[in-house]
């Protein structure tokens, strides 16, 4: 990046060379980035490709162990959040991070120097300039994810930051709303603000950025004006070097026989929170993929079958066994199974072994004994699924939580199946896993698939929907929004139904 | 080599019991050095009556600190477990095995009661055992007003078989008390260690909800441990009232400290998920021959004990904190290179 | 107005509610309550308790606990006595407690924020330390014999029978209500409690918050300690034994969640007016005192409840709503906000 030397002098963030490790492991690896005036820079990358630590680092939380940080030109010497917010950096963090008991007012005012009647007139002007009208004084809680981000947004402003931090704001927000915060970023661009926008979404970034750098394992891997990159050529650099073409041998199909099987899970007009009037149906040996956008609906539906919120209305029926309403201990039980979507929270015993995580949804049955814990038998479960999934472990007595995610992960897809189910629901099954790690998942699905079991794969990844699905449904603000046939699987077609286009006539 | 010596670190830290067992062979020697008279069975068991409850209590309050609560109530119990015996024998002139068994039942519905809240009604567990101290305290005071005696005397004259669940000496020098501890002791690790349940427990205090989506009804498991750390403290209560000789309502008033003591010394971690029966009775016992040692050996006044044992746990969970810190790990593993 | 319905709709307003509902019932089953004296002698009563408990709240607002409080007011307690009994000037004496106090919270803080101990455990073992060395420092004796003068104080009255202790406790808790409610600084011991990886990000400095929260707690459980001595005129080495609990548990009723974050000081003061006063309204209600600790368990149990359980159903009540109005698409409620904009 030494050519870009010429553009320092009206550089607003310069960072050269940080590096930074936690204990034994090297997180940053040298980092070279600049952000310009009016310039929208777009970050990508996998998680842990460290883009969180470089933001703390930039934002005072972290001290780096080397390199330098330039704010409109100054060095900092001291890293610090209170320096780094009075040089003008302010970071809308990806999940908000408001003050749930304190007003809306009080939240976006709270750390400034100024009088607070003079800070609420600046803030009204600010919310009439930008067209957005927020409750000053409700609590904080009351908020929804995205009224918090537009709060977190207005602090930044307040700030009159120069430089603005974005971190994933649109995983939450729904299409309006990502629409109307684009205006946004397009208007701080033309105020001369510089802005660093991180994110998944490939279409977003050539849609709002002047310009884009990928971090992968710690070092930017490319960087450059948008105009000089294609989306193959992003996508080429968010992969390993090695890893040009995901591993093929596992891609022989296996037809579903739909004609001369009965679906072994169906689900009719099933309303609840979150989701209204699905109607499914999921046969043996048969990959349904159910595809959408974040918060269409696709989490809700799948942990109220799995008995984790009320039913409004409609049934599931399980094998011929009406499943409906029942609880997680039953519905697990009678067949089903559910790797969640957050791992941390809601899959992994992190303090636990590995062997106590695989075998905690059999502790209900006889089959780890009837009142004292059948050890052999823990041991032989766990064994059989590090062996079957090539988990990396040290041992079964290693704490699930210092592996990597994706073993984390396959430890949790483990426990699922101990149960043997007849339906397993997998809800993002490789997100936040590296590109090996998700080969291996691919390969685990298809194993299963082969063995007669149904599976429902709930992705925000087209491409693993594409990939993987026998037949795919698309889920759009909580209602069934097509079914489409595998010849019909693309990721226009699937794209198309998530943002609710195929049905204009609503 | 390297990673021998980090490993072996690792496995250290991960063998508490160990560290523990450490400290009591150290304070075993430096007391007996200094006072021979410390090894003798009679005066070492002798003042086994006032940690015993402690032992006895912070074995099954461990449980509760697993699953990521806390209870503040359990030395309240003691002294309403004490004063139902009493009351219920003299005074409703029960049979005492029954008013025993009263007792203990009484305890198990004051556990369950907290024990509902916390797991049931997701109140903090600290703020509702805080009300349940308050609230068994008063109850036993209103049970001993159901008395015919005073309640600042005590109710006395228990029969000789009842007292004799102290007094008893097996083989002539074993008080039937430390029997006691180490039956419970034994069955608290198979229920924490060896069962199901157990399993249970630790799930729910390392991520309850996971344990939720593995089909384990966390709220049960929750409200179950109030319940035995209820019902050892009724026991502790009946040890120590046959001991006295005597049922009053405040005892145990003094206890909720050391227990705490005990459980966090015996490396169960406040926020849950993880602990051991065997540190915890190895911890107690620390403490207790540490309460023990020193006044016999180096004089120390009885009234000066809590320094001591407030600096063991200090320096104990300081230096823990210290050698889990990821900088020191790191230079540690920089040294040896 | 809006100030109005902000102190109406503050959790220290059910508090204060309570507390004038529970004296006009127990005027209207003894009428004889209701005299300035009787309600004035709850709250003279409840000084060394209203101190403790506004104390503590700073450190509980920040989301820590302190169980080292009884021991505090114990220790600062004997030493200013014994300065008093050794014929020293009343200022140095309670300036010595204070500093005690000061020190030993500074230790806690220190503890807690930079050693990052979990609060509940640190304090557990300071309570331990701190308790003997009050017998160390009083060789296990009574601190007796203290000026007349001095023992006096707690007697004497500002106007009618309101005592100059509390009358300056009030203008002590007022005055601490308005910086952690009104000021810059003042604000970070709630912000710090409510979110505090929200606190770090907008810049705020959180251990020196946390170990400021500790210092004042120890300070205000010496003054209390102070207090003590004036109206108890001698100190055992028990003294303020297991008072943590009680001042934690006026908190509570006062509407301080123990999560932190939630509350104000004056709910302290007034959780530790009901605390406080229970002994003496069940006298005047004809039951005897021995009430006194079920009635503050069961009060404290039913509040605590009533109100999680009513927090929990209007989360759970939202969440539903939010994922409902997701359902019913552009008819939805969040997006209202921005379309305003749209329309501009």
């Amino acid at each position: 990046m030494g050519g870009n030397n010429a553009k320092n002098t009206d550089s607003l963030l310069s960072v050269r060379n940080i590096k930074k490790s936690f204990g034994l492991n090297t997180v940053l690896k040298g980092i070279d980035l600049d952000v310009g005036k009016g310039e929208v820079l777009s970050l990508i990358g996998g998680n842990g490709a460290g883009k969180s630590t470089l933001m703390k680092i930039i934002m005072g939380i972290y001290q780096p162990d080397e390199g330098e940080l330039r704010i409109c030109g100054e060095p900092v010497t001291n890293f610090k959040p209170a320096v780094s917010l009075a040089k003008g950096i302010y970071m809308v963090p990806q999940e908000p991070m408001l003050f749930p008991n304190m007003s809306v007012e009080e939240n976006i005012i709270i750390g400034f120097k100024e009088k607070p009647a003079e800070l609420h007139t600046r803030l009204v002007k600010i919310m009439d300039d930008i067209g957005w009208h927020l409750d000053l004084t409700g609590k904080a809680l009351s908020l929804s994810i995205a009224e918090q981000q537009l709060v977190e947004i207005l602090r930044g402003l307040l700030r009159e930051s120069k430089v603005l931090i974005l971190d994933e704001p649109t995983s939450a927000l729904t299409f309006d709303e990502v629409e109307s915060l684009f205006r946004i970023v397009n208007d701080l661009k033309n105020k001369g603000i510089g802005i660093i926008y991180i994110t998944h979404r490939l279409a977003e970034v050539f849609e709002i950025s002047s310009s884009v750098a990928i971090m992968r394992d710690g070092m930017i891997t490319l960087s450059g004006s948008i105009k000089d990159f294609t989306r193959e050529m992003l996508v080429k650099g968010l992969l390993p070097p090695n890893m040009d073409e995901i591993e093929e041998k596992d891609r022989e199909d296996i037809p579903v026989d739909y004609k001369n099987t009965k679906p072994v899970f169906e689900l009719k007009n099933f309303s609840g929170y979150g989701f209204e009037d699905i109607s499914l149906e999921v046969y043996p040996g048969e990959i349904l993929g159910v595809a959408g956008l974040v918060g269409a609906g696709r989490t809700e539906l799948a942990t109220t079958i799995f008995g984790r919120d009320k039913v409004l209305s409609g049934k599931a029926i399980l094998d011929g066994q009406d499943i409906t309403g029942l609880s997680t201990a039953e519905v697990i039980k009678a067949g089903i199974n559910y790797v969640p979507e957050d791992r941390r929270l809601n899959g992994l015993f992190g303090l636990s072994s590995v062997a106590a995580n695989t075998t905690s949804a059999l502790l209900n049955s006889k089959e780890m004994g009837k009142v004292i814990l059948d050890s052999a038998k823990e041991r032989e479960v766990a064994g059989k699924y590090i062996d079957d999934f090539r988990t990396k472990v040290t041992g079964q007595d290693q704490e699930a939580g210092s592996l990597s995610g994706g073993n984390q992960q396959k430890i949790v897809i483990g426990r699922a199946l101990s149960t043997n189910p007849k339906l397993v629901i997998l809800d993002e099954p490789t997100r936040g896993i590296d590109a090996a790690a998700r080969g291996d998942v691919y390969s685990i699905i298809h194993e299963l698939k082969r063995k007669g079991l149904a599976i429902m794969l709930i992705s925000s990844d087209m491409e693993e929907i594409v990939e993987l699905s026998d037949r795919a449904i698309v889920m759009f603000q909580g209602h069934k929004r097509g079914q489409l046939d595998k010849a019909e699987i693309s990721q226009t077609s699937l794209m198309n139904a998530s943002f609710g286009i195929a049905q204009k006539e609503d | 080599m390297e990673k021998s010596f980090l490993t072996g670190i690792k496995k250290l830290f991960k063998s508490w019991a160990f560290v523990l067992l450490l400290i009591l062979l150290l304070e075993v020697v430096v007391f007996a050095t200094k006072n021979p008279k410390f090894l003798m069975p009679r005066v070492l068991f002798g003042s086994i009556n006032d940690i015993i409850s402690i032992c006895i209590i912070s074995l099954f309050v461990t449980f509760v600190m697993i699953t990521g609560g806390i209870d503040i109530q359990a030395g309240s119990i003691v002294g309403l477990s004490s004063i139902v015996v009493g009351v219920s024998w003299q005074d409703a002139g029960l049979n005492i095995w029954i008013a025993v068994a009263l007792a203990v039942l009484v305890a198990a519905l004051c556990g369950a009661l907290s024990g509902f809240f916390v797991a049931y009604c997701d109140v903090q567990p600290m703020v509702v055992t805080l009300g349940g101290s308050f609230l068994y305290t008063g109850i036993a005071l209103l049970v001993s007003n159901l008395s015919a005696t005073e309640s600042y005397k005590g109710i006395n004259g228990f029969p000789e078989a009842f007292t004799q669940i102290s007094k008893y000496k097996f083989f002539d020098f074993l008080p039937s008390q430390v029997v006691i501890f180490i039956i419970l002791a034994i069955i608290a690790y198979i229920l924490l260690h060896k069962t199901k349940y157990g399993r249970k427990i630790f799930l729910v205090g390392v991520n309850r909800n996971a344990a939720e989506y593995s089909g384990i009804n966390t709220r049960l498991i929750t409200m179950s441990t109030y319940v035995l750390s209820a019902i050892s403290a009724s026991i502790a209560g009946i040890i120590l009232t046959a001991y006295l000789g005597t049922a009053k309502s405040d005892l145990g008033t003094t206890f909720t400290l050391p227990i705490i003591t005990a459980v966090v010394l015996g490396g169960t971690l406040s926020t849950g998920g993880k602990g051991s029966v065997v540190g915890t009775a190895l911890a107690a016992v620390v403490i207790g021959v540490l309460k023990f040692g020193l006044p016999l050996c180096f004089d120390v006044s009885q009234q000066y004990l809590d320094i001591p044992v407030g600096l063991l746990l200090l320096v104990v969970v300081i230096g823990r904190s210290v050698f889990s810190n990821p900088k020191v790990t790191a230079k540690l593993h920089g040294r040896k290179k | 107005m809006q100030h109005i319905k902000k102190i109406l709709k503050a959790r220290a307003m059910g508090s204060l509610l309570f507390l004038i509902l529970l004296f006009f019932i127990v005027g209207l089953v003894n009428p004889s309550f209701w005299q300035p004296t009787s309600i004035l002698n709850c709250f003279n009563d409840s000084v060394v308790f209203t101190l403790l408990a506004v104390g503590i709240a700073f450190v509980i607002l920040t989301g820590e606990i302190d169980v080292s409080i009884g021991a505090i007011l114990g220790m600062s307690a004997a030493v200013g006595a014994t300065i008093l009994r050794d014929g020293g000037n009343y200022a140095v004496a309670v300036a010595a407690a204070l500093l005690v106090g000061a020190v030993i919270g500074l230790v806690n803080g220190l503890g807690v924020s930079v050693l990052k101990i979990p609060s509940l455990i640190f304090t557990l073992g300071v309570n331990g330390i701190v308790r003997g060395m009050i017998y160390v420092y009083t060789g296990g004796a009574w601190v007796e014999n203290l000026p007349a003068d001095y023992t006096r104080a707690a007697n004497i009255m500002l106007v009618g029978n309101l005592t100059w202790f509390y009358a300056a406790t009030i203008v002590i808790v007022l005055a601490a209500t308005y910086i952690t409610t009104k000021t810059r600084h003042g604000k970070y011991f709630t912000a710090v409690g409510d979110n505090i990886s929200g606190a770090t990000l907008v810049g705020i400095p959180v251990v020196p918050t946390k170990v400021a929260a500790y210092v004042l707690c120890g300070v205000f459980a010496a003054a209390a300690g102070m207090v003590y001595t004036s109206r108890i005129g001698f100190i055992t080495p028990t003294a303020g034994l297991n008072y943590e609990m009680k001042a934690i548990a006026a908190c509570v009723l006062g509407g301080i969640a123990l999560t932190g974050g939630q509350g104000s000081l004056v709910g302290a003061a007034i959780g530790a007016i009901i605390m406080s006063s229970i002994s003496r309204i069940l006298v005047f209600l004809g039951f005897s005192s021995d009430y006194d600790n079920t009635i503050t368990g069961i009060m404290l149990i039913v509040i605590v409840v009533v109100t999680t359980v009513a927090q929990n159903r209007a989360v759970i009540k939202n969440r539903h709503e939010i994922l409902s109005a997701r359902t019913n698409g552009s008819k939805n409620n969040r997006t209202k906000t921005i379309e305003k904009g749209e329309a501009r």
